[in-house]
């Protein structure tokens, strides 16, 4: 048993007996962690307020068999700013959804903590509507299921690109198609996200294309984890 | 292994194992201490959960729990009509109860909007909320869900359904427990501490 340093983001919580939380946290050395929390329900808990779903932490941690149990938490990002407002708060709640049922349980993911502290933090900053299929799309490329986007999947022609097919994998052109349409637009900008641009994709005035963006990327999402995405359906209501 | 209770000792066991925060030794421990008991007391006991399992239902305006159709809150005249506080559980109420600040009437939400969990809007008893705005004289509406994500996403969605009735929508303030340590406050909760601020007189 030994104490270790480390930080994270929290995904979920569960209850766990009277006054305890069991903390699911990704952390960025060791990787998704569940840490037990003794007594934050209580409202003299010095932490329980920082161990909210989409906190950014700094942790101390005791090793345990089973479950780890917390010490000590500081704050690295507030999520002052996604609590005030609803949607921000559910489109955070969407990412962590897709993060938690990705990531393995204690296995170092540094480049997926780095990529959910980013987008957290750039729904802080700036809330555009393409932040959260940015994300699913860079996530996606990240588990080795990125999109082929340039030539058509079946026959490798690169004009007329009219369909997407999430069991194909990828665009196809007009003589192959399946699956949903995708506009010119619609495929331009995730070109963009998945191409290096993301920024720029990001900065992008928000047309019906945007729209279309963010359902593609929910289903390629969906598709992936074969389930549905209960976050999503609720931010995508409001 | 062979059984090693008799069977009555044992279904008593494995029942009262499936209470929260009872595990196997516990609920043993606590078997051989109903076995010691007088009968009457005993039978008290078990008196006391059928009485309370066949008579407490859900009260029909509120869902707080109730013996009768209307819940002793609900059916109170002098309590101010005018004045709704919604909370997560029954128990809650219970909490805001025992403040003695509050003097109207309540609403309870069966649960907190949790994405992750499942629990959307229509799992919780918010038409049934909406329909008492539509026909009582409820002017103000108090927000009372617990200060953590899940009750505070309700909070914000239920405030941008009634928002627009014209109503008074109010949340409840969130900052310092008495007693407590600013040194360990957090962040979040210092902070909101400090936006609720008000000027002393």
């Amino acid at each position: 048993m030994s104490l270790y340093r480390d930080s994270g983001v929290v995904l979920r919580t569960y209850k766990l007996g009277e006054s305890d939380r069991i903390v699911v946290i990704l952390t960025l050395g060791h990787g998704k962690i569940r840490a037990v929390a003794k007594g934050v329900r209580k409202t003299k808990s010095r932490f329980g307020g920082r161990l909210e779903p989409l906190s950014n932490v700094s942790l101390l941690v005791y090793e345990g068999r089973e479950l780890d149990t917390i010490s000590q938490v500081e704050t690295i990002d507030s999520l002052g700013p996604l609590y005030g407002d609803l949607d921000r708060l559910t489109q955070g709640l969407s990412l962590l959804e897709v993060v938690d049922r990705i990531t393995p349980d204690r296995e170092p993911v540094p480049h997926l903590h780095r990529m959910l502290v980013g987008a957290l933090r750039s729904l802080e900053s700036r809330p555009l509507p393409l932040v959260v299929p940015a994300f699913f799309w860079k996530l996606l490329a990240a588990e080795g299921v990125r999109p082929e986007l340039d030539v058509c999947v079946r026959c490798g022609e690169a004009d007329n690109l009219i369909a997407f097919d999430m069991n194909e994998g990828g665009v196809l052109c007009r003589t192959c198609r399946t699956g949903t349409p995708i506009s010119a637009e619609a495929l331009r900008l995730t070109r963009m996200i998945l191409g290096g641009g993301m920024n720029a994709a990001l900065d992008e005035p928000v047309t019906p294309a945007t729209a279309e963006v963010r359902h593609l990327a929910t289903e390629a999402m969906e598709h992936h984890l074969e389930r549905r995405l209960r976050s999503v359906a609720l931010y995508e209501r409001l | 292994m062979a059984a090693v209770y008799a069977q009555a000792v044992q279904t008593l066991i494995d029942e009262l194992g499936r209470l929260p925060g009872i595990g196997p030794k516990s609920a043993q421990r606590i078997t051989f201490h109903l076995l010691k008991l007088p009968t009457e007391d005993a039978e008290r006991l078990a008196n006391a959960i059928i009485t309370a399992k066949a008579r407490v239902r859900f009260c029909e305006q509120c869902f707080n729990v109730s013996e009768d159709e209307l819940c002793s809150i609900c059916a109170d005249p002098r309590r101010d009509q005018t004045v709704l506080c919604v909370v997560e559980e029954a128990r809650d109420i219970i909490a805001v109860e025992r403040t003695g600040e509050f003097r109207g009437r309540y609403h309870v939400l069966m649960g907190a909007i949790s994405p992750i969990d499942g629990v959307g809007p229509e799992q919780l008893k918010i038409r049934e909320l909406l329909r008492r705005l539509g026909s009582d004289t409820v002017q103000e509406i108090i927000l009372c869900t617990n200060p953590n994500v899940e009750g505070e996403a309700t909070a914000m969605y239920l405030a941008r359904l009634i928002k627009p009735l014209g109503l008074t929508v109010s949340r409840i303030a969130s900052g310092l427990p008495v007693g407590g340590d600013l040194e360990y406050a957090d962040e979040l909760t210092l902070g909101r501490a400090l936006e609720g601020r008000r000027i002393v007189d």
